[in-house]
């Protein structure tokens, strides 16, 4: 009987403590924050990606049509708004982006100047090709539009009067126009996907919470790598290589990277809504000091400043800049590490199917 | 009674008992072990596990098992099958648990990286699985007659059986007396929150009086579950405890057929007319029919030798989880003395490993870029176990040995490089600390049971 009345007071006291818990902590909806990344962060983003890669290809058309300074400008201009534009979408590499290869056929650098050249003389090729792949995308623009940098004459005299000149103009049209039609299966499938993105809510490999943080931890690694650490000589034995960075001719490589860990920020913080902040703050105990979500915050911050603060262009920051180059590259080996270990484990998303006992 | 003459009889070991529990055993195991193998092949783990990375980790005085090819490495799934196939059904019974005990040992000690505390018991239990005849009763080996019926078998056979589930509770449930897991619920509480989607039960499973709440129960449940099933007053009730607690764990958490495994094995407890009604049951759906040979059955070592042989296997399985008092330092942060010890759902680590090729004379380094070399899951892996990060610098200094690198257009001369590693680990919820410093020189460290100096200090 007094075994009873002590399970009584025990139910009684764990329905009286949670009753008062469920005040302090408002509940956390997963299926809620993928939904505001999808509508508030992926989807709009992806939107005018597509809005501009259809400018840039215009611009194109017309540049190609009339070759002359003004139009020049202009399609440079274009090609800088989609290329900054395609930093705040390349980390979306899975369902509609992923099927068309977006992230590899629209950005693989340093491009192959030789293979371009190569291409243009021949007259007609497959773009669509897959070795190709280093011939095509904005690394390929970048050249065809800035072969001697910021010089006016050199691209007007190469796509008018210059052997293979009409030749160029359809090697750009073919890329531009590839890009156009591929950003547009993505806008179209994303209507669909985003149902499935939304309902794939749990914290498994295939999940979408789990797709967007490794591909954003992904594209910060490649923030470390590709536009960073190659150029200064990270995986050279110090050995500078200045034509690695991205946007090499145009020289608009730091605007780039700026561009793109601004966007990784907004992911992390889910645009104005809910995003992995608001999950991490869930997660973690009250009794903390400072959220792991604000250290993040501000550690995105940090690199930002610090990225901004090499110069420009990176081209030349590599190897006059060194310091201020290395600083950025600690940063977001710092920024990676929270991703990696505090984030990783507060979320607690697994990396494979396979069983665990939690060892 | 007298206690003495009840401890008596608690050690004597050669007397004999009913087999049915033993046959029931050998059954469940077997359907289990047949499911969970199916299942392992189903989900295409063999190849992303073993097929895939190009590296392994192997155990320490293991490196000479030769990894199998690809073809070999499903023959030892297909021996597995066999195996579990002929247990079930009590044909060349031993012959069988030997197959499948050689074919599933030998999977596992390819590759440390897929390492679980109930691979370890599958292991343990089929090694003893081969020396106790388990088909003397209920099994097609007596009905053909290729050995002499006998309806009991000594108490070791069963009692060994008993010894090994309780192992793995109570060090399970001594494990858990520590600080993290009693008195900030971790990492259960981050887990528990990875389950708040499902419906109703989501929002109270956050809650940390939840957490607190699981963690007490499955410390106590570990440490005295066996004693209540052992009791025959209480054995109803724990045995409800039982199936409780494990349909939890795998509701919650991705932990496969190991709660099935604990809840078929634990039935062991139960006395001998519980399954001789099951017997029964499956004796009235495949029909029943006498067996052909009765006699009796004699032990190939004397009985002084047995009871030797198996007093050495309780005092190892006592004292193999206790070894990591050789070592200072944190156990969960430098895991000296970690595995095969039952300690489960204890730890939540996550690490960041950069390693750099140095070479000694120029100082010129380059950072390696892991994904080239380990899996996704055999990076996340390796990053917070330190046995697995000397295994793999040293399998770097083997690659960058007496080699040209071209990378990105550059050429680059080593001979015999350093391999430093700047590592971060977070440890239940902790921020994360530096765990390995790159000033170390990794491939100069052998990789062995000394003390791991190497690996920074954890600070609280």
């Amino acid at each position: 009987m007094d075994f009873k009345k002590l399970l009584i007071i025990l139910a009684a006291l764990f329905v009286v403590i949670s009753c008062n818990k469920d005040k302090d902590k408002e509940d956390f909806d997963r299926k809620a924050m993928l939904d505001n990344m999808a509508s508030a962060v992926i989807i709009p983003q992806l939107n005018s990606f597509n809005e501009d890669v259809i400018s840039l290809n215009t611009a194109a058309l017309t540049y190609t049509a009339n070759t002359n300074t003004t139009n020049l400008q202009d399609l440079r201009s274009k090609y800088v708004i989609a290329y900054k534009s395609f930093q705040k979408c390349k980390m979306f590499d899975f369902g509609p982006m992923s099927d068309q290869f977006i992230k590899s056929s629209m950005n693989t650098y340093p491009t192959d100047t030789v293979q371009i050249e190569l291409n243009i003389s021949q007259g007609s090729v497959d773009v669509n090709a897959a070795s190709n792949i280093d011939a095509i995308g904005f690394p390929a623009i970048d050249y065809l539009l800035y072969p001697q940098h910021q010089s006016t004459s050199a691209p007007i005299d190469s796509f008018s009067t210059g052997t293979y000149a009409i030749e160029r103009c359809n090697y750009l049209l073919a890329i531009t126009s590839k890009m156009k039609t591929e950003m547009a299966i993505v806008v179209s499938n994303w209507i669909s996907y985003k149902t499935t993105f939304i309902n794939a809510d749990g914290n498994d490999v295939g999940s979408s919470t789990s797709l967007l943080f490794n591909e954003m931890v992904k594209d910060i690694e490649l923030l470390k790598n590709a536009k960073i650490g190659i150029p200064a000589g990270q995986q050279t034995g110090g050995q500078t290589l200045p034509k690695y960075v991205e946007g090499y001719y145009a020289q608009i490589s730091i605007d780039l990277a700026a561009e793109n860990i601004s966007a990784l920020k907004n992911i992390f913080l889910g645009a104005a809504g809910s995003g992995f902040d608001d999950y991490i703050k869930d997660v973690e105990s009250e009794d903390v000091t400072t959220s792991l979500a604000d250290n993040i915050a501000t550690q995105f911050d940090v690199v930002q400043a610090s990225i901004n603060n090499i110069g420009s262009p990176l081209s030349d920051k590599v190897d006059t800049n060194p310091t201020a180059v290395n600083t950025a590259y600690l940063e977001i080996k710092k920024l990676l590490t929270f991703c990696k270990t505090d984030m990783s484990s507060a979320l607690g998303l697994l990396i494979t199917f396979q069983d665990n006992d939690g060892d | 009674m007298t206690g003495i003459s009840q401890i008596r009889q608690f050690f004597n070991w050669h007397e004999h008992t009913s087999a049915a529990p033993l046959a029931v055993y050998r059954i469940g195991f077997g359907i289990l072990m047949l499911f969970s193998t199916m299942r392992f092949l189903l989900n295409g783990w063999v190849e992303s596990q073993y097929i895939e990375p190009h590296f392994h980790f192997p155990y320490l005085g293991f490196e000479w098992v030769p990894y199998p090819s690809e073809s070999l490495i499903y023959s030892l799934f297909i021996g597995m099958i066999i195996g579990s196939i002929l247990i079930i059904l009590g044909l060349f019974y031993r012959f069988g648990a030997f197959l499948f005990f050689f074919s599933f040992t030998y999977v596992e000690l390819l590759d440390k990286t897929n390492y679980l505390n109930h691979y370890y018991f599958v292991s343990l239990v089929a090694f003893l699985l081969v020396l106790i005849p388990a088909n003397r009763y209920f099994s097609l080996d007596t009905r053909l007659g290729f050995t002499n019926y006998s309806k009991t078998c000594p108490k070791w056979h069963i009692g060994l059986l008993q010894f090994q589930i309780a192992i793995v509770y109570i060090f399970a449930g001594i494990a858990k007396l520590e600080s993290d897991w009693l008195f900030h619920a971790q990492p259960l509480k981050y887990w528990l929150h990875s389950a708040h989607h499902y419906d109703f039960i989501g929002p109270i499973l956050k809650q940390d009086w939840v957490a607190y709440f699981f963690a007490w129960f499955g410390c106590i449940y570990d440490l005295t579950i066996v004693f209540f099933l052992l009791t025959k007053k209480t054995r109803p009730y724990a045995y409800f405890f039982v199936i409780v607690f494990h349909i939890t764990t795998w509701l919650l958490f991705p932990i496969g057929v190991f709660p099935w495994v604990m809840i078929m094995a634990t039935l062991i407890f139960f006395e001998a007319n519980f399954h001789e009604r099951i017997l029964n049951f499956i004796r009235l759906l495949f029909g029943h029919q006498e067996a052909k040979r009765s006699g009796i059955n004699t032990s190939l070592l004397p009985k002084k030798m047995t009871t030797a042989l198996i007093g050495a296997y309780l005092a190892v399985q006592l004292l193999i989880p206790f070894r990591y008092l050789f070592y200072e330092g944190n156990l969960f942060w430098k895991e000296q003395g970690f595995r095969f010890s039952w300690r489960v759902m204890l730890m939540e680590k996550a690490g960041y490993a950069m390693f750099y090729v140095i070479d000694p004379k120029t100082k010129s380094e380059i950072e390696i870029n892991n994904s080239k070399y380990l899996t996704q899951n055999q990076e996340k892996i390796m990053s917070t176990q330190p046995d697995m990060i000397l295994q793999y610098a040293h399998y770097l200094q083997d690659v960058y040995s007496d080699t040209t690198v071209i990378q990105h257009g550059v050429s680059m001369e080593f001979n015999k490089p350093e391999i430093h590693a700047e590592i971060y680990v977070t440890l239940n919820g902790r921020p994360n600390q530096l765990y390995v410093d790159k000033k170390h020189d990794l491939a100069q460290i052998d990789n062995d049971l000394s003390e791991r100096k190497w690996v920074e200090d954890f600070v609280k």
